[in-house]
């Protein structure tokens, strides 16, 4: 909320810089987003001393003036009658500009040219008028610039009031707050006394007394609808309000001093003889005063005449029965509106207001009356007429349980040792009137104060007004129990490890996807998926059904932007429709693209990336689940579709379905512009995963006996898988084959068509004894023997 | 079939002069082993020649044993002389030129990164598990009864208006603003005492710019049991945040105002690259905002059938990503999640 300082010192007399009362705020709980310094409102004023003053010849009750300022002695016409030879006057030239966007110029007054102006108080905005001009210091520089002598300049500060204090929420809720903190007094105003009431009210009748337990109107009469005084205009501007007419201004700067919204009806405009504050009907409808037309629900609260509706409860006023300059009649209401009801209608109608943001927060339920009398005050004065004695319906909010406090209770609450006085001085600086029993006190809160409800709110308004920095700090003493991780956590922990220990790098992708993106990856929109009601934008619609689009962009990214390798993986969640509910899965999944290891002079070190790199990357991460083997890929899961299911394989620990890895499918890379890259992926069940259990491991003792090791070459027709080839021999050379490594596969020259070449090493031992050679050479004839009758294979020549 | 003696004695001049004529003393490195391995072999010429000894008489071995003796023992040392002589040529020549340009670059072996965001997520975690604190996750898609009124906030409560949510289509449940809602889980399952931090993921519904993220990270922590107070919440923050910025950290609490905690406190640090004396960092006042606590409202310790007259707790809220921004010095939070390889591999943890 915008505060002019100078508007805050009408109500409580501070002398602090805006700089220290923003540092001070801020200890308070306040905010200071921003200060703003206005200067004066008006330039190209100088203070002139009249020299001499004639009558002007064609009108009684103008003046001729000659004044001097300092340079050259101007003419001037001048309708004041205060004005005196040897004074020294505010004089705006030629040029000089005024607040209200007025500007002087050269002018011609009754046929007399005029030269200038002298200014009253009003005009440069200073102050009230008084029907004359400003008569300055005797002692005033002639000549000097009248806005740097006495132009008055005010500090905006923007505090941001936190919901819990709707009583901030104006002039003199912020400077009654800063009273209580700073130990000085509120500046006492006289009540307000609207001259003799004149005439009736209209009936007001409340037919939905929850939603308003208070409703104060008044009509007035004969009124003057014009432009406000600058002093008026002058407030509203300073903090960012547009000046409309003077009733209009009169209920804004209510709002901002007092924090009750008002709203004045052009009385002509009503039919029906009276108030009533009701539901809307269903089916009815208002054009509100911005001059959009609203559809109202029997939720909606409204201010009806005896016909239709005529304003949203707390909201916004109608357009037909808006103050208009014609208007003479008005109807005024300030009332109490439940909270919750204005801001069910706010929302509903997508409208906001001053008034609406105030209420939905809680205004002070005791201040609708004294509103209505100060605002009555202000009308008879700027907007001339009658006022009628005010329609008071309702029976008010009931006064709240007194809050049961003590010292002690305070201090065990904060940790603190407060002196009882200076807890109850405290207290008292916020609601004076309360008995000591005891040691326990029955605090009464404030009417305002619909945030201090228990003795832990007192003991926050304790901790606040005695410094946070006054209560000590320690440790709770309580015993500690050990901490734990969650299963997913200690795994995620140790899968985040070995994957960095592989060399890829974690990445973090948005949780949200667009169709698009999905369609890019081969992944049907599909109704199965969970969708935002109200995104941000068309990117991001759908909650991610998979990990692997968002990897892929980063892939696509990096690739763009000329990186030579990229190796991803991320751990997240990914989302279902489920009846009535949304499934959340944890996943872990990769992309990797380019060499594994930075460019080397020695090319054999540094492989490309592959299919079985990417295998290799997947295994080892699962190292040591038992029961983890390679399946036929089949697609399941939204990501199914991004695999080359010629390219990938399923992967599983026992019969549990971990996930896939592979190639990426052709047409993704070529949406994702990655073909040239040979891009792998994969993406695991990371559930599932953590739901198995591996066994503890056990030591087992090492042989000490030497090892044997033969190199075979086969050749065999290619239709055999090697895992067969691997199996066959596993099957027939027996327990003692320790090892069996693949160490080269050779196609072409030599090896005839449709069969290749696998070269084995075979590491033979036992633990108790050195093997025989001959043992050794059995144990290779069997398994030559086994490959051939099994697939033909022989030895390559 | 053994020789003859003459045959025996023609062979042995001829192994003598072939040393004469070849002497051990200059051959290289191989015709040595070739040389080492024909003549003093399993099956090597002059191994032979003294096998064949046992088959001649008595006078004749007396005659050649000791030649062959003496030859073998000639030879056995002038084989090893030479041996050590060119394993120290071959040393000094690998110690002294080996060739290599040890200027080239090396191989490097592979070495991937954790991101920024779980690394600082461990080290802000990792203190409190030394303080007592368990892990405990929730959903992300919650309802709003956990996000909200169980918190706190009802339905209608203006407070919603601080944090814009993300609601799911056809369903009544939103993403989570914040991780307090598993403050309401845990407390649901579990009876205090209870020590808990909740890492993870929260949703705003909010334009996206170089400091606000709709998606970001929260670590949440809560503490309740018997006479927990506002004294408790300042040493266990001031604490933590010495951990984690240095044991010169000052904390500085100011009063705020937070639906589900009351009294509430928003906490600075003096400024980790001033140290308190003023810079841009902390726009001149020495203090930067890192955190938001507070005693635990009694009306959600009700919620979860907690009796706030016998139980009492405190909750906090550390946003993640703007603990990294801070001590990374990363100015734009979307580079959280580009995950641009040159951005992510910045950020290793450090050896010493």
């Amino acid at each position: 909320m915008k505060i002019s300082y100078n508007w805050l010192k009408e109500h409580i007399a501070l002398d602090w810089s805006t700089a220290d009362l923003s540092k001070r705020l801020l200890h308070m709980g306040f905010e200071v987003e921003a200060i703003e310094r206005l200067g004066p409102r008006f330039s190209g004023v100088v203070i002139a001393q009249i020299a001499e003053i004639v009558r002007h010849p064609n009108a009684d009750r103008l003046s001729l003036c000659v004044v001097d300022d300092g340079k050259e002695k101007l003419s001037v016409v001048c309708g004041a009658k205060n004005i005196a030879v040897g004074q020294k006057v505010p004089l705006a030239r030629v040029g000089a500009r005024l607040p209200g966007g007025l500007s002087i110029g050269k002018s011609k007054i009754r046929g007399v040219e005029s030269q200038g102006m002298i200014c009253s108080a009003e005009e440069l905005g200073l102050g009230a008028a008084n029907g004359g001009i400003l008569v300055l210091d005797p002692g005033t520089e002639v000549g000097a610039d009248f806005a740097k002598t006495f132009g008055e300049s005010d500090e905006i500060l923007d505090v941001e009031i936190t919901p819990n204090r709707p009583d901030c929420l104006s002039h003199l809720g912020l400077a009654r707050e800063l009273s209580a903190h700073l130990g000085l007094p509120l500046t006492a105003r006289p009540a307000p006394q609207p001259s003799a009431p004149q005439g009736d009210c209209w009936p007001v009748a409340i037919d939905a007394p929850a939603a308003c337990p208070r409703y104060v109107g008044r009509v007035l009469t004969g009124l003057k609808i014009g432009p406000s005084p600058a002093w008026l205009s002058g407030k509203l501007e300073a903090i960012g309000l547009r000046p409309i007419n003077n009733l209009v201004d009169i209920t804004n700067f209510i709002l901002m001093d007092l924090g009750q919204p008002l709203h004045a009806f052009d009385l002509d405009r009503l039919s029906g003889g009276e108030i009533r504050v009701r539901f809307a009907a269903a089916g009815e409808t208002i054009k509100a005063l911005d001059g959009k037309d609203y559809a109202l629900t029997p939720d909606v609260l409204v201010i009806a005449d005896g016909e239709r509706p005529q304003a949203i409860a707390g909201v916004m006023g109608g357009q037909e029965s808006g103050v208009t300059e014609k208007t003479t009649r008005a109807f005024l209401e300030s009332a109490y509106f439940n909270p919750p009801v204005v801001r069910k209608a706010s929302q509903k109608l997508r409208l906001r207001s001053d008034s609406s943001y105030r209420f939905e927060r809680g205004c002070d339920p005791d201040m609708p009356a004294q509103a209505s009398a100060r605002a009555a005050e202000l009308i008879l004065k700027l907007c001339g007429g009658a006022v009628s004695p005010a329609a008071l319906a309702g029976a008010g909010v009931a006064r709240r349980a007194p809050i049961v406090v003590s010292a002690a209770r305070v201090n065990e609450i904060l940790g603190s040792q407060f002196e009882s006085k200076d807890v109850g001085a405290c207290l008292r600086s916020i609601c004076a009137g309360f008995e000591d029993k005891d040691g326990a006190w029955a605090f009464q809160p404030p009417s305002y104060r619909g945030d201090l409800e228990t003795v832990w709110d007192l003991a926050e308004e304790t901790a606040r007004l005695l410094s946070y920095e006054s209560i000590p700090s320690r440790l709770p003493t309580a015993p500690l129990k050990p901490a734990l991780l969650t299963r997913r956590q200690a795994v995620a922990e140790r899968a985040r490890k070995r994957l960095q220990g592989f060399g890829l790098c974690e990445a973090y992708n948005y949780d949200f996807v667009s169709a698009k993106a999905l369609a890019a990856c081969r992944i049907e929109d599909s109704p199965g998926f969970a969708r935002l009601a109200n995104p941000i934008s068309e990117d991001w619609t759908i909650l991610r059904p998979a990990l692997l689009p968002g990897l892929l962009q980063n892939a696509a990214l990096n690739a763009r932007r000329g990186a030579p390798s990229a190796r991803l993986f991320e751990l997240g969640k990914v989302y279902a429709r489920a009846p009535g509910a949304v499934d959340e899965r944890h996943r872990l999944a990769a992309v990797l693209y380019g060499p594994p290891a930075e460019a080397f002079w020695k090319p054999a070190r540094a492989p490309a990336a592959d299919v079985y790199e990417a295998l290799g990357v997947a295994l080892e991460l699962l190292c040591g689940l038992p029961g983890l083997s390679r399946a036929p890929f089949e697609p399941t899961g939204a990501e199914g579709a991004l695999f080359n299911p010629g390219a990938s394989v399923r992967l599983q620990a026992g019969k549990t379905i971990l996930g896939a890895v592979g190639q990426l499918h052709p047409q993704v890379a070529r949406a994702f512009d990655l073909e040239r890259h040979g891009a792998t992926i994969m993406e695991l069940d990371f559930e599932a995963l953590c739901a198995l259990q591996a066994p503890a491991t056990r030591f087992a003792a090492v042989s000490q006996f030497p090892y044997s090791r033969r190199d075979l070459s086969i050749v065999v027709e290619k239709r055999h898988p090697y895992a067969a080839v691997e199996a066959a021999i596993r099957d027939a050379a027996g327990a003692e084959l320790l090892s069996l490594d693949l160490i080269d596969v050779f196609e072409g020259k030599g090896i005839p068509e449709g069969k290749r070449s696998l070269t084995l090493r075979l590491t033979f031992g036992r633990d108790d004894r050195t093997l025989k050679d001959a043992e050794v050479a059995a144990a290779v004839d069997k398994s030559l023997a086994a490959l051939k009758a099994a697939m033909g294979a022989d030895l390559r020549a | 079939m053994a020789r003859e003696k003459a045959q025996w004695l023609e062979d042995f001049d001829a192994l003598r002069a072939e040393i004469a004529a070849k002497p051990i003393s200059a051959l290289d490195r191989g015709s040595l082993e070739e040389f080492r391995v024909r003549i003093l072999g399993r099956k090597g010429w002059l191994t032979e020649l003294l096998k064949e000894l046992k088959d001649f008489s008595i006078e004749e071995r007396r005659e050649l044993g000791p030649k062959a003796q003496d030859l073998k023992s000639r030879i056995d040392s002038e084989v090893s002389q030479r041996q050590k002589q060119l394993e120290a040529q071959a040393d000094q020549a690998q110690t002294t030129a080996s060739g290599l340009d040890l200027t080239l670059p090396a191989f490097r072996p592979p070495r991937g990164r954790l991101h920024p965001l779980t690394a600082t997520i461990d080290e802000i975690a990792g203190i409190f598990l030394q303080m007592g604190f368990s892990w405990a996750e929730g959903p992300l898609v919650e309802t709003d009864y956990h996000n909200f009124t169980a918190l706190n906030i009802p339905e209608y409560h203006p407070a919603r208006d601080l944090q814009d949510t993300f609601y799911v289509e056809g369903l009544p449940l939103l993403l989570r603003t914040q991780t307090s809602p598993v403050q309401i889980r845990t407390m649901e399952s579990q009876r205090p005492p209870l020590r808990i931090i909740c890492p993870g993921r929260v949703f705003r519904h909010e334009a996206v710019d170089a400091t606000h993220s709709a998606v970001f990270h929260q670590v949440e922590g809560l503490c309740v049991d018997k006479g927990i107070s506002f004294a408790d919440l300042k040493g266990t923050i001031s604490l933590f945040l010495q951990k984690l910025f240095g044991a010169k950290t000052r904390t500085l609490f100011r009063p705020t105002y937070f639906p589900f905690t009351e009294p509430s406190a928003d906490v600075y640090v003096s400024c980790v690259f001033c140290e308190g004396k003023g810079c841009p960092v902390c726009k001149r006042t020495g203090w930067i905002e890192l955190l938001g606590c507070g005693l635990v409202h009694p009306k959600v310790l009700r919620n979860v059938s907690c009796d706030p007259e016998s139980w009492s707790g405190f909750a906090f809220g550390i946003g993640v990503e703007r603990v990294a921004m801070l001590r990374l010095g990363v100015s734009d939070i979307r580079s959280f999640y580009e995950n641009d390889v040159r951005f992510l591999r910045q950020f290793d943890e450090n050896l010493v």
